[in-house]
């Protein structure tokens, strides 16, 4: 990256998606920008876009964003075809603008997938995460007085590996990028996080048996093995992880005495 | 009493579960399959192949065998469907610039074609071979004629590319859905998902593609 | 108008929250559930306080701008949270915290809340890893500890580069617990927009639906806003875009005193603004100061690459001017002699307000391996950022507002001048003083969230008397109409100049008047330019769409018409201050070496404002500060 020379500013062609409210059937506004600085994030870019058809009277687009540094888990665009852009391990507010090349047409669309309803634009409804985890991404234990933090050893390697699957932002990247509008990757990194600590291990068969079920309830897809989810992710977890969740469904369902 | 076992099966890992078990034991059966149809090669005049398919033929647990295998292919296919359709209504609407580029091959792409695809091949074959085979003629002299005729040529060599093509993506795919997913062996697994396509594939295109190019001798 | 009650227990420091505890008043399980409370805001504080609050049995009403509680801006802190747990047998202790503490804060904290908050940073750590929080391990299995700045022991607990996302999403899944449980109901997408003061209580909040522009009314028995600090008068902050003084705002126009805004943090590691275009900024995190060396060259103006530029002709002046502490020097310290550089003609970069943090002598002492063992995922974050690669150029590097110190004032209890109003975390002043150290940031979120405010709501829950209220009440009615009648008001305008346009006007005058170096002239210019921009603002802003539908323009305007009078009391407020303190640096109030000269005589007090008026000199309650326990003393980091 570094070592390619970048113009200073291009010119793009941006397609934006417009769509007034969930039943609107929506459609690309274009935007042509002149000499957008190759320093600028893409959301940078998107807020000249807005500037831009403020001063021609129009009404500026609804994206999500927030904290911009690629944590907060709220920008969610698809650009070109590409969850987050074309760069692999970003969010869309970590993508800058070198990334893209003088003359380019760059078409933003909002995550689709029938768990993620349209709001207006390009914000998207992702509750249903939320849902997710309500249903067991958690660990029982009241505000109190737990144990001293040191009593309970968790060995180095699994501490790591709960991080890696922890890491997620909740971004829904895996979703819009699945084949299938699968939710796997967000529930496995949360059912992984917590089957791999000795915390969790109390709850581990109720947990990831009511995850499950109440992802499967919300109109999201079956997961084909395909990666998309991990390709998309902006934190990179990796798909082992829906690979322990669904060891830790069958064990959960058929190998213990949980859900009788 | 057995609620637990329908809320397994009704839900999306349960589901999938199955759908991985039933296609590996299916390619068991190929594996199977492939090795006792190599006999076909053991002799010019196909004898060793001929009392391979009569011994096969002769069993009397023949039917049971049989109704197994149609049970694990309708549940496979059954599922599989249903997945699929749920799948293309968990994305209603599509995106208008569309671009792959994570672990899709294909092979994933193109799962549900390829498995009809391989359904038609299947009720093709048993049409050739299972259903109306009459007792005086030879298993070996069939399948010469069958599979000498450029139709019937064509048509395996089809079905055997979308088989090989199917289980490019549907081993690996079975063993990460039932869990199977270990850093030391899923790079291997994956490397052996392939070869094993390439194998039984390679294996059963030897019959169309030697009888077809290689005449009646 | 000089020292008003802080409740603060007497008796020795360490039992005063033992004691106070006791004395509070206690409020049945059994009855909990009759009781309201809602929780503004679902950061650090208020996601802990909402899921404690509920897992206790109240009936909680939690609140947030955001889609999900998980995404509030808590969630952005990387370094740590400090605990006195004195797992590396190094020395620490509670008191030593709030030692460190209350003199980080350069003597403008309150002793009683500072001790309480050093003891409980320990039980937090343990509900953290209770909750499943993926702290860092030795190998043993046991917690990892690193050290941070401003302090000589390891006390500060981490989970990778990511601490504040993990502590959050831990309380965040204790709070998704009692949803499920049905103790809290969660309101996202909800912007606070007025309190409701009835019978001189906190009863109620009047927040607007984001998604379809409709004002809903809740009734409560107490209010808790947890709505973090207000960094973006600035407009440009390490803060998430979102982040606003609003319901503070709101709640201090209704009556409840605002403590010390000037008091606020300016980081020194910053990647620095790059156009005009920029939108916000970003931290680089505080560690990079331990092997990277900070410098400008001698000759102003110099255009050479920085490779080219000789030993003999780049001055360390953070090595110069502070021998022993050098590079690590507190971060308002070095703040201020990055900008002493800049300003002087010999910042670096295209615009000239930068220093370069290089990394040539540690990679060349320990090897390129070393170095992205420790920084690697730094220098890809810079690499992705800037386009350059750290390991062969230097880092450019500049200051940035990153916490606001002051805030609502709030009592022992956290409770506000108006009774029933709590505030905490961010949003209010109590803690930090003049300056907050690296890694306390959080602790206090979660001290306030999980362990203070839910044993002393009860003050107001069962301290008080008063009566039912529903949402048909008058006063619901009169600020729900206030708060449409201001967005009318604002979509009304329609005029020549975006928020955007306006709010990057406001942080420029905030920047260069009342940011890191500050003096008379200056504040008083801020003070009229802002009053003057308000004007601009209430005649001149264009903000498209409806009210009756998402839209973000509408929200952003509306904040930032808050922020334009923010902006004016913050400048009178660092006016009034006669002196040098923490992140509150008056040119004219300085040592002969250029350090900060505070002024304990007439200044250790906290200034807590009551509003007047938009545009009216606000009234000034004093409330003194009495150290028994840590000495008055200069900070030294030569």
């Amino acid at each position: 990256m570094s070592a390619q020379a970048h113009p200073e500013s291009i010119n793009v062609k941006l397609h934006l998606w417009r769509q007034a409210g969930p039943e609107d059937p929506g459609s690309f506004e274009k935007v042509e920008l002149k000499d957008i600085s190759t320093h600028m994030s893409f959301l940078e870019m998107i807020d000249v876009a807005n500037e831009q058809i403020l001063e021609g009277g129009g009404v500026a687009v609804c994206f999500d964003h927030d904290c911009r540094e690629g944590i907060c888990g709220m920008c969610s665009m698809v650009i070109n075809g590409q969850v987050h852009g074309p760069e692999p391990g970003v969010t869309t507010c970590q993508l800058h603008m070198r990334s893209f090349a003088d003359g380019d047409e760059i078409y933003v669309e909002p995550f689709r997938a029938s768990g993620f309803p349209i709001v207006r634009d390009l914000v998207v409804d992702r509750s249903a995460l939320d849902k997710i985890v309500m249903a067991g991404g958690y660990i029982s234990v009241n505000t109190g007085s737990p144990q001293d933090a040191n009593s309970m050893l968790v060995p180095k390697d699994k501490a790591d590996l709960a991080m890696d699957a922890a890491a997620c932002i909740g971004c829904g990247a895996c979703v819009a990028a699945c084949p299938n509008a699968a939710a796997m990757l967000f529930t496995g990194a949360k059912v992984s996080q917590l089957a791999l600590l000795p915390q969790g291990q109390p709850e581990r068969a109720s947990r990831v048996l009511g995850m499950v079920d109440t992802m499967d309830s919300l109109g999201f897809g079956n997961c084909t093995n395909e990666y998309e989810c991990m390709a998309a992710c902006p934190k990179e977890i990796d798909v082992s992880n829906i690979a322990r969740m669904n060891r830790e469904y069958l064990r959960s369902s058929i190998g213990s005495a949980e859900g009788v | 009493m057995l609620s637990w076992l329908t809320r397994t099966a009704r839900s999306s890992i349960g589901r999938k579960a199955v759908v991985a078990l039933t296609g590996l034991a299916l390619i068991g059966f190929l594996v199977v399959h492939l090795a006792g149809n190599m006999t076909f090669f053991a002799d010019s005049d196909g004898a060793t192949f001929d009392a391979y398919a009569d011994t096969i033929g002769n069993n009397p647990l023949l039917p049971l065998a049989e109704i197994g295998l149609v049970v694990l292919f309708l549940v496979h296919m059954g599922l599989a469907v249903r997945l699929t359709l749920e799948n293309k209504k968990a994305r209603s609407k599509g995106y208008m610039v569309s671009k792959a580029h994570g672990g899709r091959t294909p092979g994933s792409r193109t799962m549900i074609f390829t498995g009809v695809i391989v359904l038609l091949f299947v009720i093709l074959h048993l049409a050739h071979f299972r259903l109306q085979k009459g007792d005086d003629v030879s298993m070996a002299s069939l399948v010469r004629f069958e599979l000498s005729r450029p139709l019937g040529a064509g048509a395996y060599v089809v079905g055997l590319l979308a088989l090989g093509l199917h289980l490019s993506h549907g081993f690996q795919s079975s063993l990460q859905t039932l869990g199977l997913n270990h850093p030391k062996y899923t790079p291997l697994v994956k490397v052996l998902g392939y070869g094993l396509a390439g194998l039984l594939t390679v294996g059963f295109l030897l019959f169309p593609l030697t009888i077809f190019f290689g005449g009646n001798s | 108008m000089t020292n008003f009650d802080s409740k603060c227990p007497t008796g020795p420091i360490e039992d005063r929250w033992t004691k106070h505890k006791f004395d509070l008043p206690l409020v049945n399980p059994a009855n909990r559930r009759k009781f309201t409370v809602i929780v503004v805001g679902s950061g650090l504080a208020g996601s802990a306080a909402a899921a404690s609050l509920g897992e206790m049995g109240y009936n909680v009403l939690n609140f947030c701008i955001q889609d999900s509680p998980r995404r509030a801006h808590s969630i952005a802190a990387q370094g740590g949270i400090n605990a006195a747990k004195n797992y590396r047998n190094d020395g620490d202790s509670v008191h030593r915290l709030f030692y460190d503490t209350v003199k980080g804060g350069d003597f403008r904290a309150r002793e009683s809340n500072v001790y309480r908050l050093a003891e409980v940073s320990n039980n937090i750590i343990d509900q953290a890893a209770a909750q499943g929080v993926p702290f860092a391990r030795e190998y043993g299995g046991l917690l990892d500890n690193r050290s941070f700045g401003g302090a000589q022991v390891s006390r500060t607990f981490y989970a990778r580069g990511q601490t504040g996302q993990q502590l959050l999403l831990g309380a965040y899944s204790a709070l998704m617990r009692q949803v499920s449980a049905g103790t809290v109901r969660m309101f996202p997408r909800r912007e606070m927009v007025d309190l409701a003061v009835i019978d001189g209580q906190a009863r109620g909040i009047v927040v607007r639906n984001l998604i379809t522009g409709e004002y809903e009314r809740y009734a409560a028995d107490a209010v808790l806003l947890c709505t973090g600090g207000y960094g973006n008068v600035f407009y440009l902050s390490t803060n998430a875009k979102a982040c606003n003084v609003t319901a503070a705002w709101r709640a201090h126009r209704r009556g409840a005193y605002f403590a010390n805004p000037c008091f606020t943090q300016i980081h020194p590691t910053c990647i620095p603004v790059s156009g005009d275009y920029q939108s916000k900024l970003t931290l680089m995190s505080e560690s990079l100061r331990n092997d990277g060396r900070v410098w400008v060259p001698k000759q102003a103006g110099d255009s050479r690459k920085p490779s080219e530029i000789p030993e003999q002709e780049r001055d360390y002046y953070l090595e110069r001017r502070y021998p022993s502490f050098g590079n690590l020097a507190p971060r308002d310290v070095a703040s201020r002699a990055a900008k002493v550089e800049c300003d002087a003609g010999q910042g670096v970069g295209p615009t000239g307000q930068a220093v370069f943090l290089d990394f040539r002598d540690a990679i060349a002492r320990d090897g390129k391996p070393v170095i992205e063992a420790k920084y690697g995922n730094l220098f890809q974050m810079y690499e992705m950022i800037t386009g350059t690669n750290p390991y062969e150029v230097p880092m450019m590097i500049y200051p940035a507002v990153h916490y606001t110190m002051g805030g609502l004032w709030v009592d022992y209890n956290l409770e506000s001048s108006i009774p029933g109003l709590f505030v905490l975390g961010e949003a209010n002043f109590s803690d930090h003083g003049a300056n907050r150290l690296g890694a306390s940031a959080l602790m206090q979120g979660l001290a306030d969230g999980y362990f203070v405010a839910p044993s002393t709501v009860t003050v107001q829950i069962a301290g008080r008397k008063r009566e039912a209220v529903t949402t048909e009440h008058e006063v619901f009615a009169a600020i729900e109409h206030e708060a449409r009648e201001r967005n009318t008001k604002i979509l009304g305008v329609r005029g020549s100049r975006s928020a955007t346009d306006i709010h990057r006007e406001l942080g420029k005058i905030m920047w260069e008047k009342v940011g890191m170096g500050r003096n008379a002239t200056g504040l008083a210019e801020a003070a009229k330019e802002i009053s003057a921009l308000r004007e601009v603002f209430w005649n001149d802003v264009h903000v498209s769409g409806d009210p009756n539908h998402l839209n973000p323009g509408l929200e952003h305007a509306a904040r930032l018409a808050d922020f334009l009078e923010l902006g004016e009391f913050f400048a009178l407020d660092a006016l009034h201050r006669n002196e040098s303190c923490g992140g509150h640096f008056r040119e004219e109030y300085q040592t002969s070496e250029g350090e900060a000269q505070r002024n304990d005589e007439e200044f250790s007090y906290a200034a807590a404002w009551e509003f007047q008026g938009v545009g009216q000199k606000p009234t000034l309650h004093k409330e003194d500060l009495s150290f028994e326990y840590v000495k008055l003393a200069t900070r030294s980091y030569k």
